[in-house]
């Protein structure tokens, strides 16, 4: 837990060590990318659809997943696997969708798995080690029986914070699309 | 900001709608005792509300107007133009708070008392003649408005419900506070939507958006449901049902969508009138067709051009009276908007009676702006001349004409509308007057548009920008395409058209696949006056496209102006033709400017025909009414009454077989037939040929002596040849035969 930034109810729900209030709980959606598990809030999930085949859109950013379809409505994604710096996979992806700045967009996940209750005195914010990268995407971890949930920030996931990050270090891999 | 405030601001816009409305309308009828009371009621509203909300300044000074207002509408003071210059004063003060209510959330610093003193001034005459006995319904209602304590209404006097004191703004709803004028009055009501106010209720664009969508995700679904139960006698019915409701459904939502262009003909009255006093015109000031129906977010992209224009007419097109007289003319000029619908697109005219565009003017003004040379200027008739008035730049200080340029702003008026689709055009009489033309689209939401193949993916390509296409078969690529160093070439009528290869424009990193081993496909665009080819690995139907927005950063890439979900659910990207011509460099400098206009030159005079055959006769087709060519087969083709139709999945096209190809082929045939799909007006016809030859650009003809264009023939590839007329085609009612506007003249003279 690292940014102050955050809005208020994540910060007091994810309130680390003075565990004034042990028992506060917190609904996850866990999702699968690659071999990893992260957790998303369920609050900012409004729906989760399965087995996709974005639309790819030439010339996009590399951490634009493509195009999908939505009740009517066309919604950009982010492909958490570009994020994460894992080679795109060849599956369907499922997406949940989020609600963002410029609008709803989805991200695109390898697969969605069971919701999870986790308890707020579980929870250790991002450790020191992490790279550059990660840091900015993960918002701290749940220590849950033998495993690990890490969480993903959903507000960085944005694809237009994304594109503002992108802007601001030029210095960032050349997008490989 | 909380929904009492919101309620507000939106009652007291429209309010101050109405009374700039009114004012202007009290000009020409001073006494006007139904025009004052609605005017004093948007103020009275609007100070009713203040106080319950706490907007200190707004209170203060739509007080002091009311005070005014009062002692007009009480006949102790004449209407005057003074008084209506302040009152309009007035109006602009009131908006420019709301605004800064609505933006900034409160009412914004700036001082009203010098226009507060001013009011209180103008009602001061009437203060001193106090007592001064008016007319009988004036005083009827003084004695009602002048007590602010509630009085219940008395029943012999409707008046006294227009000035009851205002209830909380919130249960002020836009129907009652149009209703009421209605009763307060017996005299027949002058604001036409009066009657209307009842029947009619708001609601939010986004929830109309909303309903759009779901309406496209059900189209979507009828067609999966269609092509599953095709297979069942049973379920065919139903789902034709289904299918029926849901072309209804989307249809009722668009008309929801759609508002009446007085909304922004509305705003007109007030222009003109502060214009004209500016500039010391004198103008009348005629609409029409105001009740013609447009989509609100053009109405809203209209809304400045249509501005720009009346400016210009003012400005530059009428003249001050005296010379107007000098001329010969009325000294008022008169200025005239008309808004009609044609086929999908609506018609706005600015017309004004002034003293047109000097194109003679215009065309040394070209010349020593360096954008053409004094040759190639003096082979330009006027509509060209006229047409660059649009280019960027021309205008502003030039003296094109007395005044000052002509064509301030004209190719804002240009750009904005072709940003939405439309066009503009000009017609000028020196001496007689300008005519500006604005041709809208009907929507936004829906654009046809052909879908076209590349990258294995499909795009959307509007059908607006597309004039045709060229088919290049595999193995003819090499010979077809030249290349002038990087720069690939297509020679088209004998023309050099610069192609752009969508493929590689997408996707810059892969290596150029071999051009000839596949067919390819121009399509020949024209976006922003620019001229090009892109190259497309294959065409798929052309396809009614319901346009989404793209994320802000798919838009940044400067390609795409929006994604469709295609028939087939899937999804498809709507290209730019206009930035696809500037990604590719294929943007024109100042100096080749020209060029285009010259190439239009020749268009103009020389109109482009699809030349056809029809049993051994050759015929031609105007290439802009052309929307496809067919090729299917012969049991595709039904007969109806005694008419040949072809059943387009949705749709009937009525067949002309004029060459009598039809009923010459064996019944049950499979072989080929080839339809030309051609569009006029709001119909489609499809044309059976034998052949299609070539597209051709062919000229005018002339009655020898008589020096008038002959109809229905020209000049292509140097024989006459048959225009096809479809005006006489009749619409699939099962009676008659289908006829074709045959020239007698018709056959191909050597």
């Amino acid at each position: 837990m690292s940014a102050p930034d955050r809005d208020a109810p994540n910060s007091r729900t994810l309130a680390s060590s003075s565990d004034e209030n042990a028992a506060v709980l917190e609904e996850v959606c866990s999702v699968r990318v690659g071999e990893s598990l992260f957790g998303v809030p369920i609050r900012h999930i409004y729906e989760i659809v399965g087995g996709t085949r974005p639309r790819p859109v030439p010339l996009a950013p590399g951490f634009i997943g493509g195009l999908v379809h939505y009740r009517g409505d066309v919604l950009t994604t982010v492909d958490l696997r570009h994020l994460l710096g894992l080679p795109p996979s060849a599956g369907a992806p499922d997406f949940l969708v989020m609600s963002g700045q410029g609008g709803n967009f989805g991200l695109l996940v390898d697969a969605v798995g069971e919701v999870l209750t986790v308890s707020a005195s579980d929870y250790e914010p991002n450790p020191s080690i992490l790279d550059e990268r990660s840091r900015v995407l993960l918002a701290g971890a749940y220590k849950l029986n033998g495993n690990l949930l890490v969480m993903l920030d959903p507000e960085r996931l944005d694809p237009l914070r994304l594109e503002a990050a992108q802007a601001q270090q030029p210095q960032g891999k050349p997008a490989n699309q | 900001m909380d929904d009492l405030t919101r309620e507000f601001l939106i009652e007291s816009q429209e309010g101050l709608d109405r009374m700039e409305r009114c004012l202007t309308e009290l000009e020409q009828s001073p006494q006007d005792a139904m025009l004052l009371a609605e005017i004093f009621r948007s103020v009275h509203t609007i100070k009713g509300a203040t106080g319950f909300l706490g907007f200190g300044r707004l209170e203060k000074l739509a007080h002091s107007g009311e005070n005014l207002l009062g002692a007009l509408r009480d006949g102790k003071l004449p209407a005057d133009a003074r008084i209506i210059t302040v009152l309009l004063k007035l109006l602009d003060a009131l908006r420019g708070i709301l605004k800064a209510i609505e933006t900034e959330a409160g009412e914004g610093a700036g001082d009203d008392s010098k226009l507060i003193a001013q009011l209180d001034r103008l009602q001061a005459p009437a203060l001193a003649a106090a007592r001064q006995p008016a007319h009988a319904l004036a005083g009827a209602r003084r004695k009602h408005k002048a007590q602010p304590v509630p009085s219940a209404p008395a029943p012999d006097s409707a008046a006294a419900s227009a000035s009851e004191p205002s209830p909380p703004p919130v249960a002020f709803s836009s129907a009652a506070g149009q209703a009421l004028p209605a009763q307060a009055d017996a005299a027949p009501p002058h604001t036409p939507s009066q009657g209307t106010a009842e029947s009619t209720l708001r609601v939010d664009v986004a929830l109309l958006n909303r309903m759009m969508n779901l309406v496209g995700e059900l189209v979507l679904a009828r067609n999966q449901v269609l092509q599953a139960t095709a297979a069942d006698a049973r379920m065919t019915a139903l789902s034709r049902r289904l299918d029926m409701v849901t072309a209804d459904l989307r249809e009722a939502v668009m008309k929801a969508r759609l508002q009446p262009v007085s909304y922004i003909f509305s705003k007109i009255p007030r222009a003109v009138r502060d214009l004209s006093q500016e500039l010391g015109r004198r103008v009348r000031l005629e609409m029409e067709g105001q009740e013609t129906e447009l989509d609100k977010s053009l109405l809203e992209a209209v809304k400045d051009p249509l501005t720009h224009a009346v400016r210009n007419a003012l400005d530059h097109g009428i003249e001050p009276p005296a010379e107007r007289e000098a001329a010969g003319k009325n000294p008022e000029g008169t200025l005239r908007l008309r808004a009609l619908q044609e086929g999908s697109y609506v018609l706005i005219e600015v017309t004004d009676d002034g003293a047109g565009i000097a194109v003679e003017k215009v065309r040394s003004r070209a010349i020593e702006r360096g954008l053409l040379t004094p040759d190639r200027a003096a082979l330009l008739s006027e509509r060209e001349l006229l047409r660059l008035l649009f280019l960027p730049g021309f205008s502003t200080a030039a003296s094109v004409t007395r005044v000052s340029g002509r064509g301030v702003g004209m190719d804002v008026v240009h750009t904005n509308v072709e940003r939405i689709g439309g066009k503009v055009e000009i017609e000028s009489r020196p001496g007689h007057g300008t005519t500006l033309r604005l041709r809208i689209p009907l929507t936004l939401a829906i654009v046809p548009a052909l879908i076209v193949r590349s990258l294995d993916q499909s795009f959307a390509l509007p059908q607006a920008a597309l004039s045709e296409l060229v088919h290049i078969p595999h193995g003819q690529a090499a010979t077809a395409i030249r290349w002038m160093q990087n720069a690939p070439l297509y020679r088209l009528r004998g023309k050099l058209l610069p192609l752009v290869f969508l493929d590689r424009l997408l996707a810059p990193g892969c290596a150029p696949a071999p051009a000839s081993d596949r067919d390819r496909f121009i399509a020949v665009l024209n976006a922003d006056g620019r001229r090009f080819g892109l190259v497309v690995d294959g065409l798929a139907d052309p396809e009614e496209i319901v346009v989404k927005p793209l994320s802000p950063v798919l838009k940044g890439i400067g390609l795409y102006s929006g994604a469709t979900v295609l028939g087939n659910a899937d999804l498809a990207l709507i290209l730019d033709p206009g930035s696809i011509a500037l990604k590719a460099g294929l943007a024109l400098g100042a100096e080749e400017d020209a060029a285009p206009a010259d190439e239009d030159a020749g268009s103009a005079a020389k109109l482009e025909y699809l030349l056809v055959e029809t049993s051994g006769r050759r015929a031609a087709v105007p290439l802009d009414e052309v929307l496809r060519i067919e090729q299917l087969p012969l049991s595709r083709i039904e007969i109806v009454g005694r008419r040949p139709v072809l059943n387009l999945g949705s749709q009937l096209l009525p067949l002309v077989d004029s060459g009598g190809i039809l009923s010459s082929a064996p019944a049950g045939s499979h072989a080929p037939v080839i339809v030309v799909v051609c569009r006029k007006g709001n119909r489609q016809i499809g044309m059976v040929v034998s052949q299609v030859l070539d597209a051709a650009a062919g000229g005018r003809l002339s009655l020898a002596g008589a020096g008038i264009p002959a109809g229905g023939i020209t000049l292509l590839d140097e024989r006459v040849t048959a225009v096809v007329g479809f005006g006489s085609v009749p619409a699939l009612a099962f009676t008659g035969e289908a006829s074709l506007d045959w020239n007698p003249v018709a056959e191909v003279l050597p």
